[in-house]
């Protein structure tokens, strides 16, 4: 539970939060939703409103050429690294060239990243390694010191003042956060390709492990006469099931790919196969218990009638055990949707596009969680894109409760229907 | 009689028509029952062989190492250089690291779980059971990589700002559910001791409080204590164990709890007509029934700790030395699964190096402890079952 709250939390501020003007612009000029004509007119309001700031950047380059040249070497530094702090904060200055990043051609899309990157456009950090015992502590100073007397004080007052009208905040609900494609490593749009990478790899792995662990369920329960036998693949089985995930990544890799060359490299199909190995225990035990649980007298009734042995099972017993056996597939599924240790070899890459379903046999794919890994450790920008991350752990969790929830209504409902 | 047989009339040659197969109706049958059966068996066996399998890849791919480079250097050397030239393949800190790692997260879930399991099974009324049930099992469906997020972004930093606390809080957390079940017992037994049968209850309940109230004390003063520990990094042993031991609890809790169950009301029942106090029959038979159904818990603990890679990479720091004392968890360590998962990304490109087969001799590492695990839990679970018929 302890666990759950900061998630839940954090992942909802990936659906709702303040966007700023810049969101709605990037959502219109990059996905093409919304109503273009109010985002233009929000746009010149804003734009409006971060005119003084520019005009007072304008007098400061003037005033900046006017001076000596060794006042404008102490200058031009910090007068760069703040136009630079400025330029994230409210995108590319009026006659900048297009910037070859997209995430330089926007300024902050959400309210709480603004404040963020104000406090860095007021403040600089530096150390303070006074005290030589203990690490040095980063003291915040801010940058106005740096242009005392100059034209350029009253903007750092402008701009804590203004920010608002410059760039709009309004609550949002993104609910386009779940179907959109990333754009710019996840610094724009949603997680779609990890959602569709996620469902393919599931739904793949299902279609390989449930007839297999029918099956071998039906085989076990009504087939097999205790003996060695029975008693080797039973064990075979549970090591299996104890089978640490990321072994099973190095199997895959070393079977499915070196081995069988499934596809060339990594791939949805390869990935599929390596869950389907994963989950094939939890499937199998899973339909052993709803077969036992069938009533016996079913058995024998049917028998009592003349039906064959085959006939019994696929017309009495496992129609009966249907349900048990589909709690056991939901849990399975949320296993295979949450697992990223196996699909770290056979599956998965950190950038792509959503696949079509033909692309599944041969091609790479995002997903959920390998991208939650991701974007946590190898991103770039880590900090500045927690809220995408925090996103798609809720939605992961999310989706993984959701199916665990289900298996156990759907068990509740069965005991009650056995019981009477 | 006569009338039954005037209203079923028995015709011979049609009841053994339908009755006898002809012999070839009853060889094709028999054939195809035959066939079936044995495509059964084929499927079967291939999914339980899969196993068999894993073992064969993984080995085929480790073997090239220890032929080209010997076991010495890996079991016993610290040097983990594997991208240097020349190489050096010591996995004695890793294998500390996994071991550290699984030490911690086992003292994490055990006193906790088994505590959990005989409150749930013994204590608590089953209303409470129904509820903590689902709950339980939830937990242990959520992903490891969201646990490894938690670790790595909510936690680590708060290890490392407020190190001391965490432990002080971990130390009370761990610590109290046992020594709370130990002072109810106690008191039950100390209770029973000193008092005739007369004032029984009210004496139970204050010698257990009292012992309670001591042990509480004690709790507070040794936790107070870690207080004062510095911690320089949050990514280390300690946020690994702490979050691996909350992600094997379910499992522990599950296995322990089924294990108290499997008791059975007989034994319960039977100690109670002995005259046997609550306190008695948990401490005396109960959980000495159970006793090899706990060992399997924890056994199956362990599996799931050393096996976890996600947490482990993600925050326990991975730096391949051993901690100094060996036992310090608040250092970065690196596990055997977080090395598989990290370095493979860069050996794949060179497969068949040796730096490649390392990861596959990790690998058969692994898979052996998870095996022996396995076999020794399978072996005690059956033993415990029978113990108790």
């Amino acid at each position: 539970m302890v666990l759950l709250l900061p998630i839940i939390v954090g992942g909802l501020r990936a659906f709702v939060f303040r966007a700023t003007v810049e969101h709605r612009r990037a959502v219109l000029e990059l996905f093409d939703h919304g109503q273009s004509d109010a985002v233009a007119a929000e746009i010149a309001q804003a734009t409006a409103a971060r005119q003084p700031v520019f005009e007072l950047i304008g007098q400061f380059e003037r005033e900046l050429e006017s001076m000596s040249w060794s006042d404008r070497r102490t200058y031009a530094g910090p007068f760069d690294e703040f136009k630079d702090r400025l330029r994230k904060l409210l995108g590319p200055f009026p006659g900048d060239a297009e910037p070859a990043l997209i995430r330089s051609q926007y300024g902050q899309t959400r309210w709480d990243r603004a404040q963020e990157e104000l406090r860095h456009t007021l403040y600089r950090t530096e150390y303070d390694y006074s005290d030589t015992s203990r690490m040095g502590r980063p003291v915040a100073v801010p940058r106005v010191t740096d242009f005392e007397g100059t034209c350029l004080e009253p903007l750092f007052g402008m701009l804590e003042r203004d920010l608002e009208p410059m760039l709009r905040p309004q609550w949002t609900f993104y609910w386009r956060f779940l179907f959109d494609k990333s754009i710019d490593a996840h610094f724009f749009g949603g997680i779609w390709p990890e959602m569709l990478g996620t469902l393919y790899l599931t739904i793949g792995a299902i279609l390989f492990a449930v007839p297999m662990g029918i099956i071998s369920a039906v085989y076990l329960v009504e087939y097999a006469r205790e003996g060695w036998l029975v008693n080797v693949l039973r064990t075979c089985i549970s090591t299996l099931a104890g089978v640490p995930s990321i072994v099973f990544g190095l199997f895959g890799l070393a079977f499915f790919i070196n081995t069988m060359h499934v596809s060339h490299s990594k791939s949805v199909l390869a990935g599929s196969l390596t869950l389907a190995v994963l989950i094939l225990p939890v499937v199998i035990r899973a339909s052993e218990e709803a077969i036992r649980a069938v009533p016996q007298t079913y058995k024998e009734a049917a028998l009592s009638l003349g039906s064959s042995r085959w006939r019994t099972i696929t017309r009495v017993i496992l129609p009966a055990s249907l349900p048990g056996i589909l709690t056991g597939v939901v849990i399975s599924m949320g296993r295979a949707a949450g697992e990223t240790a196996p699909i770290i070899f056979t599956a998965a890459v950190s950038m792509g596009r959503p696949l079509h379903v033909w692309q599944t046999l041969s091609e790479a794919t995002p997903a959920l969680p390998w991208n939650i890994y991701n974007l946590c450790q190898e991103h770039e920008a880590v900090d500045e894109i927690r809220h995408v991350q925090y996103g798609m752990v809720l939605t992961l969790v999310m989706l993984v409760l959701l199916l665990n929830a289900t298996a156990i209504i759907m068990r509740a409902r069965i005991s009650r229907r056995l019981t009477g | 009689m006569a009338s039954s047989q005037a209203v079923f009339p028995v015709r011979p040659a049609a009841a053994s028509r339908s009755l006898l197969l002809s012999k070839r109706a009853s060889r094709t049958r028999r054939l195809t029952a035959a066939i079936g059966h044995t495509i059964l068996l084929a499927i079967t066996a291939s999914s339980a062989l899969a196993v068999m399998f894993i073992f064969f890849y993984i080995a085929r791919d480790a073997i090239p190492f220890f032929q080209d480079r010997g076991f010495r250097e890996f079991f016993t050397s610290v040097e983990w250089y594997p991208a240097a030239d020349p190489a050096s393949f010591g996995a004695l800190p890793i294998f500390v690291g996994s071991g550290l790692v699984t030490l911690g997260a086992i003292l994490v879930a055990v006193p906790l779980g088994i505590t959990a399991a005989v409150c749930l099974s013994d204590i608590l009324p089953f209303g409470v059971r129904q509820l903590v049930k689902p709950v339980i099992e939830v937990l242990a469906a959520i992903p490891s990589v969201a646990y490894g997020f938690f670790a790595l972004v909510v936690f680590a930093p708060l290890i490392q700002e407020h190190g001391g606390w965490i432990l002080a809080i971990t130390w009370w957390c761990i610590a109290t559910p046992p020594l709370a079940v130990a002072a109810f017992i106690g008191g039950d037994l100390l209770a029973d001791r000193l008092s005739g049968a007369k004032h029984a209850s009210i004496g139970r309940w204050i010698a257990s409080t009292i012992l309670f109230i001591v042990a509480a004390g004690l709790l507070l003063l040794v936790g107070l204590r870690f207080t004062n520990v510095e911690v320089s990094s949050g990514t280390n042993a300690l946020n690994v164990s702490i979050i691996l031991g909350f992600m094997a609890l379910p499992t522990v809790i599950s296995v322990s709890e089924d294990a108290l169950q499997a008791v059975g009301r007989e034994l319960r029942e039977g100690a109670y007509a002995l005259g046997a106090t609550r306190a008695e029959t948990l401490t005396r038979v109960v959980i000495p029934a159970a006793a090899s159904g706990l060992c399997a818990a924890v056994i199956l603990g362990i599996m799931r700790a050393i096996g976890e890679t996600m947490v482990v990479w993600m925050a326990s720091g991975n730096a391949s030395k051993i901690p100094q004392p060996w036992f310090n968890l608040l250092e970065p360590v690196r596990t055997l699964t977080a090395t598989i998962a990290g370095d493979m990304g860069e050996a794949d490109h060179v497969t068949g190096s040796a730096r490649y087969h390392v990861l596959f001799a990790m690998a058969l590492g692994l898979l052996t402890i998870a095996f022996i695990c396995n076999t020794i839990s399978e072996r005690v679970i059956g033993r415990s079952v029978a113990k108790v018929r």
